[in-house]
């Protein structure tokens, strides 16, 4: 233990079951019941893999993750939305506020949403079946997450913990508690950032769903913690809207992934983030005091071959 | 006639001007200055410049101070400024001397302060949401108590006119009030921000620790506005030699 306190060996421990499960953001989940399969371990008994030993279901990893935790796996650390809770803002086009994905979290993604299997290219089926592999080998391979590198939309949005959006004439910037996260969507594409991990984000608006097109990826992304992926190449349109479903408001999101080096055609998935004003304080994420260390990112995650 | 006519006149303009005074000032009152912006340090600092000259510490926290210089000196940067070394949150109060920007997102109950360097934010609960137990466990209010400080807890705001008094408590002790002098647990920082002019935002910071001071100090720090441009991605791991990344490193 050096002198500001840290605690390297519980550090290293913490990082790595969290890693081993999903990222950082599980290091606040109980315990698992004595005897339960750790989440991340081989699929479900009786989950249905394909021919080259991939789950060919979207859900089967997480309906046995709930059924392991005995609840719904997003609200065990969250109490239910006040009845008095403000509400959002009454412009459709304002989407100002707190949102969080407080449904099932998806571990591997195999079907769009249309039920439909994914169309992998060779590429991208090769290094799917890599990352599946490792896991059930008890292996598995760093990623950004591991290391508090800015992971890519489809992780960021997914882990279950809250995002702000603030807006102004020019410019909408999502911050997530999870990882410190930002994305920002340029409305106008003469003022858009340079690209990074994120990519690079312009939308405009279609009736009052905004379409966000986002390109220029620095790296490759896992889509899901168990391995799902898209390359740099890809170009992602994600198309937002405020919606009410029952008295829930939310913010809606169909997620088209166009990535022609790990996928033949493009294809869809969707999602929805509840509207949680109560969410609004965040905690703090401060993952790179271990993840900035030297020894920081522990070898128990081994670095994925890139061939 | 006309003569009466331009003293109704005059009533009136008099009436309107007066009515529309007060109706400024109470305006002002109910609706706060708006710190929103990009700002950027007026001019760039790396320490506190404590009012009066220097820094009233105790004996422990001159301790303290010498040994970071002294680490300073053996650049063993990660055994007294960790945040430095693992590009970690800095806290506060020494994000508030980033030589980045940053920009003020002010809304009724929350002012979020969002810093272009590593893509951190501060909030300030300004809506008594942490009162209201609006909010979960760990953000800092009065259920956790019993849980670790943090680099930057949510602070408390209100204002006192067109200035933000915002108080902040419960520190970690991992982090340093600037590049040399530390803190405890029990640092408490209250900040009076405010617009000393529509191009010029002002943050008069106090300091106290009974642990490390022997009496409350203070500073002021004042800050620039921006053009409003989106801040590009900030990664400041990038800068950091990490042993297996990116991807195909050492491959």
């Amino acid at each position: 233990m050096n002198r500001r306190g840290t605690n390297s060996a519980s550090s290293k421990f913490a990082l790595i079951a969290t890693l081993v499960c999903m990222g950082p953001a599980m290091a606040q989940l109980p315990a698992l019941p004595p005897g339960a399969a750790r989440p991340g371990g081989p699929p479900a008994a009786g989950a249905q893999l394909d021919s080259s030993g991939l789950p060919t279901e979207n859900m089967d990893d997480s309906e046995a993750m709930r059924a392991r935790l005995g609840a719904n796996f997003a609200n065990i650390m969250r109490p239910p939305l006040q009845a008095d809770a403000p509400e959002p803002p009454p412009d459709p086009r304002n989407f100002e506020g707190t949102w969080y994905h407080e449904d099932s979290l998806v571990m591997y993604m195999a079907r769009d949403m249309f039920g439909i299997p994914l169309p992998f290219t060779p590429e991208g089926r090769k290094v799917v079946q890599r990352r599946v592999d490792s896991i059930r080998n008890g292996k598995p391979y760093l990623n950004a997450s591991a290391y508090c590198i800015p992971t890519g939309q489809f992780w960021q949005f997914d882990l279950n913990m809250p995002f702000n959006v603030h807006q102004s004439e020019n410019l909408m910037e999502l911050q997530f508690e999870e990882y410190h996260g930002i994305i920002t969507i340029a409305l106008d594409a003469a003022k858009a950032p340079p690209a990074g991990y994120m990519g690079r984000s312009v939308a405009h608006w279609d009736g009052d769903t905004l379409v966000v097109e986002t390109s220029g990826f620095k790296e490759g992304m896992w889509l899901t913690s168990r391995g799902s992926s898209v390359s740099k190449d890809l170009k992602l349109t994600q198309r937002i809207r405020k919606v009410k479903t029952g008295n829930r408001w939310y913010l809606e999101m169909i997620y088209t992934i166009d990535d022609p080096t790990y996928y033949t055609q493009p294809w869809s998935y969707a999602r929805r983030y509840a509207w949680r004003p109560d969410m609004t304080l965040f905690r703090e994420y401060n993952c790179e005091v271990q993840t900035g260390a030297k020894d920081g990112v522990d070898a128990s995650l081994l670095p994925e071959p890139t061939n | 006639m006309v003569c009466t006519r331009y003293l109704y006149r005059y009533a009136l303009m008099l009436y309107l001007a007066m009515s529309g005074g007060v109706l400024t000032q109470q305006s002002i009152a109910a609706e706060p200055m708006t710190l929103e912006g990009t700002w950027k340090l007026s001019t760039p600092q790396t320490a506190f410049k404590p009012d009066g000259g220097s820094i009233p510490f105790t004996q422990k926290g001159r301790q303290r101070y010498k040994e970071d210089k002294r680490l300073q000196a053996q650049r063993k940067l990660d055994e007294y400024d960790y945040a430095t070394a693992r590009c970690a949150s800095p806290g506060l109060p020494r994000l508030m001397i980033t030589p980045e920007r940053f920009r003020i997102w002010q809304r009724p109950s929350v002012v979020t302060i969002r810093f272009e360097w590593n893509r951190l934010i501060r909030q300030i609960d300004t809506g008594g949401l942490i009162a209201q137990k609006r909010v979960g466990q760990g953000n800092g209010g009065p259920n956790d108590e019993a849980l670790v400080g943090r680099a930057v807890p949510i602070s408390q705001g209100k204002w006192e006119g067109d200035t933000l008094l915002v108080t902040t408590e419960g520190f970690s002790d991992n982090t340093l009030i600037d590049d040399l002098v530390p803190h405890g647990y029990d640092m408490k920082l209250t900040e009076r921000i405010r617009l000393r002019d529509q191009d010029t935002l002002e943050d008069r910071i106090t300091i106290e620790d009974p642990e490390y001071f022997t009496k409350p100090w203070r500073t002021v720090v004042t800050y620039t506005r921006q053009p409003d441009e989106i801040f590009p991605e900030s990664v400041c791991l990038d800068s950091v030699n990490l042993e297996h990344w990116p991807p195909g490193k050492g491959q």
